[in-house]
């Protein structure tokens, strides 16, 4: 896309420049429009292949003075083509991949068998973020996958009506939810940046594979173990990225021209895939994957077994913190 | 035919979807389109205010429901000259559809933006639905009958204290030729010579310097014949503009014929990028540049010496002032090198035949006639008058500027170029059928002032008017000043901008000043809206000529009827009916009125136009429309398949009633319908028999001079029994050729009734005053042209300049060559001073071109036409330019700061005149020049006026008039104005 | 079959906009909505030349391969239509055209756009054949009542040309040969993978 954008920079500079060589000479003789007309096979020269051919308009739209812009095609193949495939790839082979993991692996147990004792993991605060970020992504992402997708998927089985108000549905569902999702993201940032500044237990974590492939590994991990912060900051990163970019697909015209837009959409459309994947993931571990890790965004408290086998610092932390309150309460004045 | 995609599921089906097409947007009609975007909320709300008993719904979208009966129309378009036929579809009485009018000769289908838009002219939401005034400085709506009453009333008080003289009957190119000819009888019903209308302002001076030089003020060939020209020129024409479908003509012939299509211009248009060669020069010095030509013709020895010593007269008097003009000389005056002229020149002269194309980039200028006469003297020169493929052709503006000049909507004229003598009125008393001392009774006797003599009424008859450019001098002017009884008082308009004029600062303060100022027309123009009148301001509305029956004649003087696609719109009514209701309330309709059929209009009697037509084939000799009946014109419009593409004549194959004819039998068409003259496709075309449609050079100016004939050596038309030139026919000739016995005992009795029964003055009664059409019939039986065969004149001696010499502009970018060539010397013409000689040497001793170093010229733009509301006020063509700008070469940009598209002031040379316009950065015009087109109002010095116009009247688009920059400037035959050269300053906004 | 093109001889426009009012006129197309358009290349320089441009019903088109509801389809005459029901006005169509044919009522929030119009080549949309369902989604249906476009058919000079791709690339090769000259048959590269050779 960017090769894109430069040689359509060129190109500009190419008209520029072929208007200078076919600019009258009013000092020489003879002036003959009709024998210096500009003819498509030389301008499709002087602009190389994918230039674009524009000129004045009277119209407002000065947009619409573009009028041959051959590199579009090369969008439409790309997005027609290329994304439609990677995106079918990436959320079908996730899952593919996760369903073969469950096959060999099965469910992650709770190695202890659950202790019955509850500890507060992510307080109402944290779980509405969350809640809000997981909805509206989800949302998002099947409805901006059916943009990608839905026309080889679900279009054959609802017939046109139908997959077209469901389409246009989505299409406002998608304008209107990105806000609720920007603003959860960005509140999930705040909350929980402190706790995802990576440091060497995260080496450790992933050397050990995150004690996920064998059964009775448990490396130790704070709050988040580097699985986690991974997560977590592909879907900051992923996020501004969808943002951004989301943000300039909705004002089209005013914040881009058609290249930016064409550049922006590339761009959201790969994050999606690449966001969406992971956060297939993100969802089977959290659900199906393993004993008792939804509960951390279910009820917000987690079993102190579960929490002693994945964030072992963290309980220790929690511990000697609840130890230090309720030995200063027990402490009275004097 | 037609597979769709139908095996899907219709996706109408099913409420989900109609939801769902409720939700990203509903397909928007267009009214509510428009009343979404805020467009046609004024509009919208001035339609719920009407009666609903008078107005038709305007609801009409472009559906065609097929299982209802359709109605088709031919009309000719609106806009320009060139005639294009209009096919409309109605249905329940609405337009509903236009198709292609593959069978015009003209246009075979073809449109321009205006004329392929004129469908919603009669849908337009912002024309003038009711008559209106002003009160108190609100406008008012008002019935028919209490318009036509008050107005009637002012007037006949303005009459009672100021004089005939002091109302002036503004006319215009939009009218039929029977609503033209009606108004200019209306004028000498009143008793004035005050009428004019756009000719003015567009080619009075081709119509002067042409009719001076052959005979007529017209087109001497058509647009279809320019297919035969080798070698075109165009000079101040942008016909790719101004004639979109003549290029279709002119490209096709460029194409089959190879031909060399040379554009001479300031400005590179959209015109001269389809050259062969451009040749750009400074504004103002055409004279020079085709003298530049002509002296290398005549070094060269490529003139037509047979051509000038058997048709032209004067020819080495024009050599030797032409001499001057060398190389050098053209160059420093005019920036075209000699060896451009020379390549020029020649193929002009050799690569024959050779037309030449002018509009107002020639007319209108301080030197208009003369450069008129320098093109024509160029064309007879090389010999290319009067045969295929050659000719002036010249290209009028409005739809019927050339019927409305022919039908003498001029300060100087009666219908038909008869002029303003006792004989012209005699004539058209005859023709009328009253009394001659009726319309002496109506003029006003001039008393004795400004050092001139007193003028009884009689005399005053024959003393040309005031021009249309100068009528706003004429209010505010000492009225001393004023050649007439007082000061102008009155101005009532019909269809004709008030932008389109120089001096509108000037122009506002005129109206502001007037007792009464009356605007008749479909859209609220300038001069309802530029000024700050708050009292007796009226507006009428009337319908445009798809809305009314009347034939209209194109550039080529074919005459097309075109017949009423809709009723009126609204309450607007036709110019027929408002004439007579102002007639009758002036108290003299049964007079005028008597010799037509009268029938039941919208609000009244109306005359037919059929039988106004008749009137005109009974007394309009002189020009030939006398052969053009109502019936002759529809069966034209019925069976326009039938005439050839490049010879216009229906082909032996037509059926009977059309056989032979030229396409809409362009006048001349001698004789009485009955002698079926096919009319005249080509004027003073020796090669053809004056009965098919040929002719020679009208000798209008005597019968010798300086000792030489003025009569054809050597040449004469195709069948001529007299092989030599001869002077006009008359009675008297009749019975020395012996040929008055060839006339009828019934034209025999006309031409004595003609000579009030006088013997003797029966010998006096010419081809142009017989009303019997006697004398044409026997002239075109002996192969004679009725007006006889003489020379053309190179040396015009009764102009200002018999042969034209350069003259700068007044606002010269040149003030060093004003000393040897200034202006024409003061004087006073038309009832008015023209100062331009102490104007010029103002601006030369100020040093005007210091201060304003941009040269201005206007012009025109495809989308719009002359003032522009009607056009403005079309959403289809309005989208397509929505600013008002000026163009400027980049350089000039540059060195201001000003960027494409960005706001700019324009000041101009006088009054401290200043316009705000967009910035339009282009190589169209050189450094030094700036263009701006002239259609724009409703914005004046920076302030918005849209709330000067009745409300949901304003035109969509509006913008600063150029004609506040343009400056003082009239040719001294014309009056025309000066609008191509001025002088500017252009700063970043 | 037909196939169904537009050719523009630059050597004949002259930039009159006659092509677009007549397809305003034609269709009651709203203000801002340009289904054609006429572009000035090298505007006020010897050798400019307008091209009058709309949807040129391209091979393979990209605006269907970019739709995310397939709403495009083609017809016998190889006319890209679209249908207004199924479009969301998404715009990726516009971003796929080489020739800015889509065109968008600006509606509703964020900028975002109303269901998509374009060129038919007159000749409607899915609805029955000139019904009056038919002509306020997508303006009247000529071809079916055996008529071209009117744009090409107004063409004040018969610069426009539209009817079946080799007939009309034929009128255009005979006049190229008898004046010597031709811009180029502009988009016809882009759009069918070749242009008229002469």
């Amino acid at each position: 896309m960017t090769r894109t954008l430069l040689s359509r920079l060129a190109a500009a500079f190419a008209v520029v420049a072929l208007a200078a060589l076919l600019a009258p000479m009013y000092a020489e003789a003879q002036v003959n429009p009709t024998q210096s007309s500009v003819n498509e096979d030389a301008m499709f020269q002087a602009l190389g292949t994918s230039g674009t051919v524009s000129g004045r308009v009277t119209i407002p739209d000065q947009a619409s003075g573009n009028l041959i812009v051959p590199d579009n095609k090369a969008w439409a193949v790309l997005q027609g083509q290329t994304l439609h495939t990677l995106s079918i790839v990436a959320v079908v082979g996730m899952v593919v991949l996760l369903a073969l993991f469950y096959m060999i692996r099965g469910k992650i147990r709770i190695d202890g068998g659950p202790s019955g004792r509850r500890i507060l993991r992510f307080n109402a605060v944290e779980r509405f973020a969350h809640w809000t970020l997981a909805s509206t992504f989800i949302i998002l992402a099947l409805t901006g996958l059916n943009l990608i997708i839905g026309k080889s998927v679900i279009l054959p089985i609802v017939g046109e009506s139908a997959f077209g108000t469901l389409s246009a549905w989505g299409k406002v569902a998608h304008n209107f939810l990105a806000w609720p999702f920007m603003a959860s993201l960005v509140l999930i940032f705040l909350l929980w940046v402190i706790h995802n500044v990576p440091n060497r237990l995260d080496w450790q974590w992933i050397k050990a594979g995150g004690g996920i492939l064998k059964k009775g590994v448990h490396p130790p991990a704070r709050k988040f173990n580097a699985g986690q912060k991974l997560i977590f900051w592909s879907v900051i990163i992923g996020g501004a990225l969808l943002s951004w970019t989301g943000i300039m697909l909705l004002f089209p015209g005013e914040v881009a021209t058609a290249a930016d837009w064409q550049f922006y959409q590339v761009i959201h459309a790969l994050v999606a895939a690449a966001l969406s994947a992971l956060v297939i993931a993100h969802i089977y571990i959290g659900s199906v994957g393993m004993e008792g890790a939804f509960d951390a965004m279910g009820s917000g408290e987690v079993d102190e077994n579960w929490a002693k086998e994945h964030h072992s610092l963290w309980v220790e932390e929690v511990k000697s913190t609840q130890a230090r309150n309720t030995a200063q309460v027990q402490t009275p004045a004097e | 035919m037609l597979v769709k995609r139908r095996t899907r599921e219709a996706a109408t089906s099913g409420r989900l979807s109609q939801m769902a097409a409720g939700v990203a947007a509903r397909p928007l009609d267009r009214r509510s389109f428009l009343r979404a975007s805020g467009l046609a909320v004024g509009g919208l709300a001035a339609i719920g205010t009407i009666g609903a008993g008078l107005t038709r719904r305007v609801e009409a979208a472009g559906f065609i429901d097929m299982s209802q009966p359709i109605e088709v129309k031919t009309n000719i378009c609106t806009h320009c000259s060139v005639g294009c036929t209009v096919k409309a579809e109605v249905q329940n009485g609405v337009w509903v559809g236009q198709e292609p009018a593959w069978h015009s000769p003209i246009n075979r289908g073809t449109h321009c933006a205006k004329g392929a838009s004129v469908r919603e002219l009669v849908h337009g939401d912002r024309r003038i639905k009711y008559p209106m005034k002003k009160v108190g400085g609100q406008w008012q709506r008002i019935t028919w009958e209490q318009a036509i009453d008050e107005i009637g009333a002012k007037m006949l008080d303005i009459r009672e204290n100021s004089g005939a003289d002091s109302v002036y009957l503004l006319g215009s190119a939009k009218f039929s030729n029977e609503g033209a000819y009606l108004f200019r009888k209306f004028a000498a019903f009143w008793g004035t010579n005050n009428v004019d209308h756009q000719a003015r302002i567009c080619h009075s001076t081709t119509v002067a310097g042409v009719a001076n030089t052959w005979g007529y003020g017209a087109q001497t060939n058509s647009y279809n014949d320019i297919r035969n020209a080798k070698t075109v020129i165009f000079m101040g024409s942008n016909a790719a503009e101004a004639h979109p479908v003549s290029m279709q003509h002119i490209l096709e012939g460029k194409e089959t014929q190879n031909a060399n299509v040379i554009v001479l211009d300031p400005r590179f248009t959209r015109t001269a990028a389809h050259a062969t060669e451009y040749i750009r020069f400074r504004p103002g010095t055409d004279i020079p540049v085709v003298y530049g030509m002509l002296w290398h013709i005549f070094e060269n020895g490529w003139e037509d010496r047979e051509y000038i010593a058997q048709r032209v007269w004067g020819m080495d008097q024009v050599r030797e002032v032409v001499k001057h003009y060398t190389p050098d000389v053209v160059e420093d005056i005019s920036g075209v090198d000699g060896e451009t002229l020379k390549r020029a020149a020649q193929q002009f002269a050799q690569e024959r035949p050779s037309t030449f194309i002018w509009c107002m980039g020639g007319t209108q200028h301080t030197v208009g006639t003369a450069n008129v006469r320098a093109y024509n003297i160029l064309l007879l020169a090389t010999g290319n008058v009067g045969h295929e493929g050659t000719g002036a052709n010249i290209f009028r503006g409005h739809c019927n500027v050339q019927g409305a000049t022919d039908f003498g909507l001029d300060v100087g004229n009666l219908p038909c170029y008869y002029g303003l003598g006792e004989g012209a009125w005699r004539h058209w008393s005859r023709v009328w059928d009253v009394p001659y001392d009726y319309f002496v009774d109506r003029f006003d006797a001039v008393p004795a002032k400004g050092g001139r003599d007193a003028r009884t009424p009689e005399q005053n008859m024959g003393i040309p008017g005031i021009t249309s450019t100068r009528w706003f001098d004429a209010v505010t002017i000492d009225a001393d000043e004023v050649d007439q009884r007082d000061n102008i008082k009155a101005m009532v308009v019909f269809g004709h901008g008030g932008n389109t004029v120089p001096r509108m600062i000037d122009a506002q303060r005129g109206m502001n000043e007037l007792d009464l100022l009356v605007v008749a027309d479909p859209h609220p123009t300038t001069f309802a809206a530029l000024h700050s009148r708050t009292d007796n301001t009226y507006l009428l509305p009337i319908c445009t000529q798809f809305e009314c029956s009347g034939s209209r004649t194109a550039s080529n003087r074919s005459i097309q009827w075109g017949e009423k696609v809709v009723e009126p719109i609204f309450e607007s009514d036709n110019d027929y009916a408002v004439i007579h209701a102002l007639s009758q309330r002036l108290g003299f309709a049964d007079e005028m009125f008597k010799n037509y059929e009268m029938v039941d209009g919208k609000f009244g009697m109306e005359p037919t136009p059929e039988s106004i037509l008749r009137e005109i084939n009974r007394g309009a000799w002189s020009v030939g429309y006398t052969g053009q009946s109502p019936e002759r014109l529809k069966a034209h419009m019925r069976y326009q398949e039938h005439f050839d593409l490049v010879t216009l004549r229906a082909k032996p194959d037509a059926p009977e009633e059309v056989q032979g004819d030229y396409y809409g039998l362009p006048w001349p068409c001698w004789g009485t319908a009955e002698l079926r003259h096919p009319g005249t496709h080509i004027l003073y075309n020796t090669n053809l028999h004056p009965m098919e449609g040929g002719g020679a050079f009208r000798p209008r100016f005597g019968l010798e001079r300086d000792g030489e004939t003025l009569l054809a050596e050597g040449s004469w038309p195709v069948g001529s029994e007299i092989e030599d030139g001869y002077p006009q026919f008359t009675y008297g000739m009749l019975k020395e050729l012996g040929w008055d016995t060839d006339l009828t005992p019934q034209e025999l009795a006309t031409i004595r009734r003609v000579a009030g029964g006088d013997e003797e003055a029966m010998d006096g009664v010419s081809w142009s005053l017989d009303l019997s059409g006697g004398i044409q019939r026997v002239a075109l039986q002996h192969g004679c042209v009725p007006y006889g065969n003489g020379k053309a004149r190179a040396v015009a001696w009764s102009l200002p300049d018999p042969i034209p010499v350069h003259r700068e502009p007044i606002y010269t970018s040149r003030p060093d060559l004003v000393a040897q060539y200034p202006t024409n010397p003061d004087r006073r013409q038309q009832r008015m001073p023209n100062i331009g000689e102490v104007v010029q040497q103002d601006v030369v001793d100020r040093g005007v071109a210091t201060e304003f170093p941009i040269i201005l010229t206007s012009g025109r733009l495809v989308e719009y036409e002359g003032g522009g509301e009607e056009t403005r006020s079309n959403p289809w063509l309005a989208e397509l330019k929505q600013d008002m700008f000026v163009e400027i070469n980049p350089a000039d940009a540059a060195a201001r700061g000003i960027v494409d598209g960005g706001w700019v002031w324009v000041t101009g040379a006088e009054g401290g005149s200043r316009a705000r316009v967009k910035a339009l950065v282009t190589e169209r015009v050189n450094p030094g020049l700036a263009f701006m087109p002239f259609h724009f109002a409703g914005w004046f010095q920076g302030a918005d006026q849209r709330g000067n116009y009745p409300e949901g009247t304003d035109p969509i688009v509006l913008g600063e008039s150029v004609n506040v920059i343009t400056t003082y400037g009239y040719d001294p035959v014309t009056g025309m104005h000066e609008g191509k050269v001025t002088l500017c300053q252009i700063a970043a906004a | 079959m037909a196939r169904m093109k537009f050719l523009c001889d630059a050597d004949r426009c002259i930039e009159c906009q006659a092509c677009v009012t007549a397809c305003k006129n034609e269709h009651e197309v709203p203000w801002g909505i340009n289904r054609r358009r006429v572009v000035t290349i090298n505007d006020g320089l010897p050798g400019e030349r307008s091209v009058s441009m709309a949807c040129m019903h391209c091979d393979d088109a990209p605006c269907a391969a970019v739709c995310p509801v397939d709403c495009f389809y083609t017809t016998a005459d190889a006319v890209v239509l679209h249908n207004k029901d199924t479009c969301i006005g998404c715009g990726y169509c516009s971003y796929a055209c080489p020739f800015g044919a889509p065109q968008f009522p600006r509606t509703a929030n964020f900028g975002t756009r109303g269901k998509m119009d374009k060129c038919t080549y007159c000749s409607g949309g899915p609805e029955a054949d000139m019904s009056h369902a038919e002509y306020v989604k997508y303006g009247s249906n000529r071809l079916a009542e055996g008529k071209l476009p009117l744009c090409a058919e107004m063409c004040s000079t018969k610069s426009l040309l539209a009817g079946d791709g080799e007939i009309i690339a034929e009128i255009y090769r005979e006049r190229v040969v008898t004046r010597g000259y031709g811009s180029g048959a502009w988009g016809w590269r882009t759009a069918y993978g070749e242009t008229v050779t002469v």
